[in-house]
C-alpha cells in the first residue's frame, strides 16, 4: 500500500513521456479514438437497421464477432499485415506496432454494444407514434430525426456509455506491443517482479479512475441529451410520461441495452 | 401449462450437472499411455518413510514459455515411464511468479536456467561457467528447502538480434560493434531492462549510452518481438538464442564478444520435501539422465518443432526422449 503511495507521491512519475499526466494522454486519445470510429461505424448501421427492421439478424451477429474475439487476439493476429503494410501505405512501422493494432481491436470492441443499443433503442419506439407520424405526412428520414431518435438517445448514449467503459478498461492491452497509454504502468511493473508490484496497482488504479470518470460524465450527458418529457423523475411517485411512451424508463442508466 | 416446462428444465439440469460431474478430465497435456503405471504406493502420504519403492505423486511446473513447458515435459514423460505419477502445472507465468508458487509448496519440480535463475537472487555471482552458476543458485536457495539437480549441456541464453541486411548494411557481427551505430537503430528491449544487469548493465559494457533514444519495450523472446524486427519496427531485438524465429526470418545473432550473458544451462530444481518422500538417489539420476541429453542444437530443433511446424509439446519430448533411449 505505501509502494501505491510512494508511486502517487513521486514526482519523477508527473513528468516527461512516462509520467501519468502524458499517459493519461495517449489512453485518451487512443480510446476516443477507437470510439469515434466506432461510432461512426455503428451508429449509421444500426440508425438503418432500427428504423427499417431488416437486415439486423446479420449485422448484429456479425458485430458480436467484436465482443466473441478477445481484444488480446484481435491485436495480435493484425500485426503481420499492419507491419508488412507499412512500407506500401508509406506509415512509419512503429505506428503499425504500437498504434494500429491496439486501434483496430479497440474499435471492434466498441462496434457491438454501440450498434446493438441504436438498434434497440430504435425498436423501442412505440409503433403508434411512427404510424402517426406516417399519418401527418412526415418523411422517414423526419420520423427518424423527430420521433425517433429523440425516444431513443437514452439508449443510445447508453450503448456509448458501455462502449467506452469497456474501451477504456481494455486499451490497457496496448502496452504488450509497445504501445502507450495507462497500460504501461500495468505491463511494465508486471516486467519488474516483485519491484513493479505498486506500478501494478497505481496503473490498475488510474485506469478504473478514469473509466469511472467518464462514466459518470456521460450520465450526465445522457441524461441530458433525454428529451425533458421523457425523463424519469428524480424522485419515485409520479411514474409521468414515460409510461405514455410505453417503453422502459429510458433515463435511467441503460448500460448497454442489448 | 406449468408443469411440463418445470420439467423440461429439471431435466435440463440433471442432464447438465451429469454431465460436468463424469466428463472433467480437462489435463490439457496429459500423456495418458502412462495413466495404467501408477503405483499402489504412490499415494502415501508425507509422514511414510522413504522407501525405495516409493514413488510419490509429483506436481511438476513451468514458466509461460515453450521451452520451459518443453523440458517440464521431459522430465514429466521420464517419471512416468518410470512408475511416477505426474500432474502437470504449467504456464504458471514468468520467473517472478512461478518462483512463490513453488515457495509455497504448490509444486514440486520445475526446469530453471542456470544464469537467470541465479540472477533472480544474487546477481554478483552470475558467470560464464554453468556448473558454478549452478552450485551458487544451489548455495542461494538451500534455505528455501530446494536442490538444484544436474545441469544440461544445453543452453539457452539471452541473446541481441538484427536483421540480415541491417548485419550487412552497418557491419554488424558482434556486439561491440553496435556501439557507433548506436544512434540509428530502434532498439526493441524489455521493459525490466533498466533494472536487469544482464541487460542494462551488458549494454553499458558495450559503449552503448543507456537508455538509447529510440526504444521500443516488447517482452525478450516474444513473437511480437521477432513480428517488430522482420517487419521493421525495430532494428535489433532480443531473443533467446535457441529461439526458432530467428532461423525461420534469418535473423542474425551478434556475438556476445565481452560474454557480458551468463551461462544458461537447464537444470531441475525439486523441492526437499518431495525428494525426502522417494529415493532421492533414484530419483535425481533419472533426472540427470534426462537432462545430460539436452543440448543446444536439440533445443534448437525441437523448438523449431514445437514453434514453427506446430508440433504438440508432449510429442516432441516424447519423440525426444524416444530417440535418446530414454
Amino acid at each position: 500500500m505505501d509502494g501505491v503511495v510512494a508511486f502517487f507521491t513521486d514526482p519523477a512519475n508527473w513528468q516527461g513521456t512516462t509520467g501519468i499526466p502524458n499517459r493519461l494522454l495517449e489512453h485518451l486519445v487512443i480510446s476516443g479514438l477507437s470510439i469515434a470510429v466506432a461510432t461512426l461505424i455503428a451508429v449509421p448501421i444500426g440508425l438503418y437497421i432500427g428504423h427499417t427492421n431488416r437486415g439486423s439478424g446479420l449485422a448484429i451477429n456479425l458485430a458480436n464477432i467484436g465482443r466473441a474475439i478477445p481484444s488480446y487476439a484481435m491485436m495480435v493476429i493484425p500485426l503481420p499485415l499492419t507491419l508488412s503494410l507499412a512500407p506500401v501505405l508509406g506509415y512509419d512501422p512503429t505506428f503499425g506496432l504500437d498504434f494500429l493494432p491496439i486501434f483496430l481491436a479497440m474499435t471492434f470492441l466498441a462496434i457491438p454494444p454501440l450498434l446493438v443499443s441504436t438498434y434497440a433503442g430504435l425498436r423501442s419506439v412505440d409503433r403508434d407514434l411512427i404510424e402517426a407520424g406516417r399519418g401527418m405526412g412526415l418523411r422517414e428520414r423526419q420520423i427518424l430525426g423527430r420521433i425517433e431518435l429523440p425516444i431513443a438517445s437514452s439508449i443510445i448514449v447508453g450503448g456509448f456509455r458501455t462502449a467506452t467503459l469497456q474501451v477504456i478498461a481494455t486499451a490497457t492491452i496496448g502496452a504488450i506491443l509497445s504501445g502507450g497509454g495507462l497500460g504501461r504502468f500495468i505491463f511494465d511493473g508486471l516486467n519488474q517482479g516483485l519491484a513493479g508490484r505498486s506500478s501494478i496497482y497505481a496503473g490498475a488504479i488510474l485506469v478504473a479512475s478514469l473509466a469511472i470518470g467518464v462514466d459518470l460524465v456521460l450520465s450526465r450527458v445522457q441524461r441530458r441529451l433525454t428529451p425533458v418529457a421523457l425523463r424519469a423523475p428524480r424522485r419515485s411517485g409520479r411514474s409521468g410520461p414515460a409510461s405514455v411512451v410505453g417503453g422502459p424508463d429510458l433515463a435511467a442508466p441503460a448500460g448497454g441495452a442489448a | 401449462m406449468r408443469t411440463p416446462r418445470v420439467l423440461a428444465l429439471g431435466m435440463a439440469t440433471l442432464v447438465l450437472v451429469g454431465a460436468c460431474s463424469s466428463g472433467g478430465t480437462p489435463a490439457p497435456s496429459a500423456a495418458p499411455s502412462t495413466a495404467a503405471s501408477t503405483t499402489p504406493a504412490s499415494t502415501a502420504p508425507s509422514t511414510a518413510p522413504a522407501s525405495a519403492a516409493a514413488k510419490a505423486d509429483i506436481r511438476i511446473g513451468s514458466d509461460n514459455f515453450y521451452e520451459s513447458k518443453l523440458m517440464g515435459e521431459i522430465y514429466a514423460q521420464v517419471l512416468e515411464k518410470a512408475g511416477y505419477k505426474v500432474e502437470r502445472k504449467f504456464g504458471l507465468g514468468s520467473r517472478q511468479e512461478r518462483i512463490p508458487t513453488m515457495d509455497a509448496g504448490q509444486i514440486d519440480l520445475v526446469a530453471e536456467y542456470v544464469g537467470s535463475g541465479l540472477g533472480f537472487y544474487d546477481k554478483t555471482k552470475i558467470t560464464g561457467d554453468g556448473q558454478a552458476n549452478a552450485d551458487a543458485l544451489q548455495a542461494a536457495i538451500k534455505s528455501k528447502g530446494l536442490t538444484v539437480l544436474g545441469i544440461s549441456p544445453g543452453q539457452d541464453q539471452n541473446a541481441f538480434a538484427v536483421r540480415a541486411e541491417t548485419a550487412t548494411s552497418m557491419g554488424l557481427a558482434k556486439m561491440s560493434d553496435l556501439a557507433a551505430h548506436q544512434a540509428d537503430i530502434k532498439w526493441g528491449l524489455p521493459s525490466d531492462c533498466d533494472t536487469n544487469p544482464l541487460c542494462k548493465g551488458a549494454l553499458v559494457e558495450y559503449g552503448i549510452t543507456y537508455p538509447p533514444a529510440k526504444r521500443t519495450p516488447l517482452d525478450a523472446c516474444s513473437v511480437p518481438m521477432a513480428q517488430a524486427l522482420q517487419g521493421k519496427a525495430i532494428d535489433l531485438a532480443e531473443f533467446c538464442s535457441t529461439q526458432p524465429a530467428i532461423a525461420q526470418f534469418g535473423f542474425v545473432l551478434l556475438d556476445d564478444d565481452k560474454k557480458t550473458q551468463p551461462a544458461e544451462n537447464i537444470a531441475p530444481i525439486v523441492r526437499d520435501d518431495y525428494l525426502a518422500k522417494v529415493d532421492a538417489a533414484a530419483f535425481k539420476a533419472l533426472l540427470d539422465a534426462a537432462s545430460a541429453k539436452v543440448t543446444t542444437e536439440l533445443l534448437t530443433t525441437m523448438g523449431q518443432d514445437i514453434d514453427v511446424n506446430h508440433k504438440d509439446v508432449a510429442e516432441v519430448a516424447k519423440a525426444f526422449l524416444t530417440s535418446q533411449g530414454l
